[in-house]
């Protein structure tokens, strides 16, 4: 009997101190390290490239907690095995205390009886355990349950921050593109404007000066008129003049006319007997020419010779030496040797050969 | 508007002060080249009368140069001796292009004062004029240079009346037998001096470039020897004695060699010899044919000679020191004896015309052949040394003369009056 007690009592103490260190178990398995990691300071990011990093910080800030939670439920569920065993284990020690009370029982009735009691209570104290344990196991359930919502509510305000972030900066960045087109619009319209200006510069310009042209085209042409007006006045003036000359001249003319007319007339003659002259003076002096036998072809003297009345040599002068005195000499020997020169009785002929020049060439 | 101007302009060149008349011109082409007449004035005499009448050795010689033509004695106006007697207008009247007056005085018959003016006669003014101091002997000599003087101031060319000929003489002694002359005279072939006497025939004179010597072949040692001898002080040597002949010598320009004919190897051919020396070099190399009678040409590097290599005696050039020959002469059947005129332009030859003997020139560049003589058995053509004349010997009824024709031709005249017959003429270059 005793025996069967301090069995019984051993047998509660065993599963008392199995319970105690299945709790322990479950308290040391909880993890309350998993704050929320801060992002990186997005006000030092440049706003062109906002959207870019901050997008893959988002996914790589995702993927951690990804990694995290499924970190976290597979210790979980390492956890929920080693439980699972240990109750297996508890209810293998159970039913073996079972057997051996139901051995015990048979050999003693009291003890039966007794054992049964310790069984109800221990059965009691198992179903208490048992409630207790779907009540932790519904407890920690529930907060697993409320640490992912809180995660997931928290993912949602980072992500709505982010969205919020991205928005702001998209906005600031459409607000910048936005100034910048401002500002090109207006610069172009400034530079339209000048362009604008310019070009009205330019017309006013323009104008200024064809009307200047215009007024130097009719001041010239003004002048031109005024010109042409006294000069055709001029031009009436001298053709009036002109012909009131012309008038007074004519008689004049025709006396002048007819003088000429008999000068022309006397100075053919007078050509006339000169030709002759010079023809009979030039077989005269070509006959009495003795050049040297030696003399070159290309010798030339030019004299000059000068008669008295009569016909007499007053002068013969070497003009243009041939470069040779022999042949110099021998044309103005054949000068002198010629002379008398033959002269034409009318007076004005004889004056014309009073003063000429030979050119002697051997040939 | 226009014509207003145009009318301005008119107007002033009508009032432009043109000549009466361009000053009129008569050209004279041709003439003649017919004698010039000169009046040449007996030359007033005082003292001691000369034994030569100066003016009429002058007169001669113009005239036989055949460019003057001295007026007639009889048709002198007046016989002034001294420039204050002229009357340039008697002068003119005649047409005379000269006037040469002169004076010959001695007071003891043996020096004479001679002197000459010559005048232009239209500018009435001296052309040139001399006065000289001469021994009776020069006399005649005295009157070739001024003639020379005469023919130089009115032609422009040197005269040559004062050079001499040099020329061989064949005289006959009272047994029949023959003797020899080398003989110098006067250009005119007057005066004429022996210079070496042999009984043995005498050939081939030639002179010095410097007028002083001679050089000749004599035959007096039996053959036929070249010598060379000083004309003042009738020293003379042997140059040339080879076995065989030694002939037809000729003076190089610059009187340091001589060309002759040499058949000391067997033929007749051209050799040079180096006075100084002796030494001989060969210049003709024809063993089939007769090479001779070289002339040297005035530069000096080339000889003309004769050779009977193409069948027939022709004219052939070669170089001084040698080489190949080249024929010259291509007119006629005979062409030898070639003489050069001093400008090198013009080569005189002994021509054969149908079987006679005539002198002829060559124009060298052209290659023209002009036959000057119409005498026959002309031989040895001799150029004067100012190229106008050309003397040669001929024959004149079977006997040697000498005579003188023209370049052109157209001057042919006889020269000296010599008893004897003469032959192998050659003119002596001017005197220094």
């Amino acid at each position: 009997m005793k025996k069967t007690f301090v069995e019984n009592f051993l047998a509660g103490s065993y599963s008392f101190l199995l319970h105690i260190l299945i709790l322990a178990l479950f308290v040391i398995g909880m993890d309350f390290s998993s704050t929320p990691r801060k992002l990186a300071n997005s006000d030092d990011v440049e706003i062109v490239q906002a959207t870019v990093l901050d997008q893959s910080l988002v996914e790589e800030e995702v993927a951690k907690l990804e990694a995290f939670e499924k970190k976290e439920r597979e210790a979980e569920a390492e956890r929920q095995r080693q439980v699972d065993e240990k109750l297996e284990e508890a209810r293998k020690a159970l039913e073996q205390k079972e057997q051996e009370a139901q051995d015990m029982e048979q050999r003693a009735k009291l003890e039966q009886e007794r054992r049964r009691q310790e069984a109800e209570k221990e059965q009691q104290q198992i179903a208490e355990l048992e409630k207790q344990r779907e009540k932790e196991e519904q407890r920690k359930q529930k907060a697993e349950q409320e640490r992912i919502a809180a995660e997931k509510k928290r993912q949602a305000e980072e992500e709505a921050r982010l969205q919020a972030e991205q928005k702001r900066k998209a906005e600031e960045a459409a607000k910048a593109k936005a100034e910048a087109e401002r500002r090109e619009q207006e610069a172009a319209k400034a530079k339209a404007e000048a362009e604008r200006k310019a070009e009205e510069a330019r017309k006013r310009q323009a104008e200024e000066e064809a009307k200047r042209a215009e007024e130097a085209k009719r001041k010239a042409e003004e002048q031109r008129k005024q010109a042409e007006e006294a000069q055709r006045k001029a031009e009436e003036d001298r053709k009036r003049a002109e012909a009131e000359a012309r008038r007074k001249a004519a008689e004049a003319d025709l006396q002048r006319q007819l003088e000429q007319e008999q000068q022309e007339r006397d100075a053919r003659r007078v050509q006339g007997v000169v030709d002759q002259y010079s023809l009979i003076i030039q077989q005269r002096v070509k006959r009495f020419w003795t050049r040297p036998s030696n003399s070159e072809a290309g010798l030339q003297c030019t004299v000059r010779v000068t008669l008295l009345p009569g016909g007499d040599v007053k002068n013969v002068t070497i003009v243009k030496s041939s470069g040779n005195s022999v042949f110099d000499r021998s044309a103005e020997n054949a000068v002198y040797k010629a002379a008398p020169l033959p002269q034409p009785s009318d007076a004005k002929a004889a004056e014309a050969l009073r003063d000429f020049q030979f050119i002697f060439k051997p040939e | 508007m226009l014509r207003g101007w145009l009318k301005t302009i008119a107007l002033l060149i009508a009032l432009l002060p043109w000549p009466a008349h361009a000053l009129l011109t008569i050209e004279i082409t041709g003439g003649s080249e017919a004698a010039l007449p000169i009046a040449i004035v007996p030359f007033g005499t005082e003292g001691f009368a000369p034994p030569e009448d100066l003016s009429e050795i002058v007169s001669n010689d113009l005239a036989s140069s055949g460019r003057f033509a001295p007026l007639e004695k009889r048709d002198l106006i007046s016989q002034p001796h001294e420039s204050e007697q002229v009357n340039f207008a008697d002068w003119r009247l005649l047409r005379s292009e000269g006037l040469l007056i002169g004076k010959v005085s001695s007071q003891d018959g043996e020096n004479y004062q001679v002197q000459f003016q010559l005048f232009d006669v239209y500018k009435a003014e001296q052309l040139v004029g001399k006065r000289y101091q001469v021994p009776a002997s020069g006399l005649r000599n005295l009157g070739h240079q001024i003639a020379d003087i005469v023919y130089e101031t009115l032609t422009g060319e040197k005269g040559v009346f004062s050079t001499r000929l040099a020329f061989v003489s064949e005289m006959k002694n009272a047994d029949g037998s023959k003797r020899y002359a080398l003989q110098v005279s006067d250009a005119d072939g007057a005066n004429p001096r022996t210079v070496l006497q042999s009984t043995q025939p005498i050939l081939s004179p030639n002179w010095a470039p410097d007028g002083e010597q001679l050089t000749y072949v004599s035959f007096e040692n039996g053959k036929a020897e070249v010598y060379v001898q000083q004309l003042s002080s009738g020293r003379r040597n042997s140059v040339a004695s080879f076995e065989g002949l030694n002939t037809a010598p000729a003076w190089s320009p610059d009187g340091k060699k001589l060309a002759l004919t040499l058949s000391k190897n067997g033929n007749p051919e051209i050799y040079v010899m180096e006075l100084a020396s002796g030494n001989l070099s060969r210049v003709t190399h024809n063993s089939q044919a007769i090479d001779t009678e070289a002339v040297w040409m005035p530069s000096g590097r080339e000889i003309l000679f004769t050779s009977d290599r193409g069948g027939r005696p022709q004219i052939y050039r070669v170089d001084a020191s040698g080489g190949r020959a080249e024929r010259v002469t291509f007119e006629g059947g005979y062409n030898a004896s070639a003489d050069i005129s001093p400008d090198g332009r013009m080569m005189s030859m002994v021509h054969s015309v149908n079987g006679r003997f005539h002198i002829a020139v060559q124009d060298l560049q052209t290659g023209t052949v002009q036959v000057l003589t119409d005498t026959t058995g002309d031989e040895s053509p001799s150029f004067a040394p100012n190229g106008r004349m050309i003397l040669y010997a001929t024959e004149q009824k079977g006997r040697g003369i000498l005579a003188a024709v023209s370049v052109d031709g157209r001057i042919k005249q006889r020269l000296g009056e010599s008893g004897s017959a003469v032959r192998e003429p050659a003119w002596s270059p001017f005197r220094n």
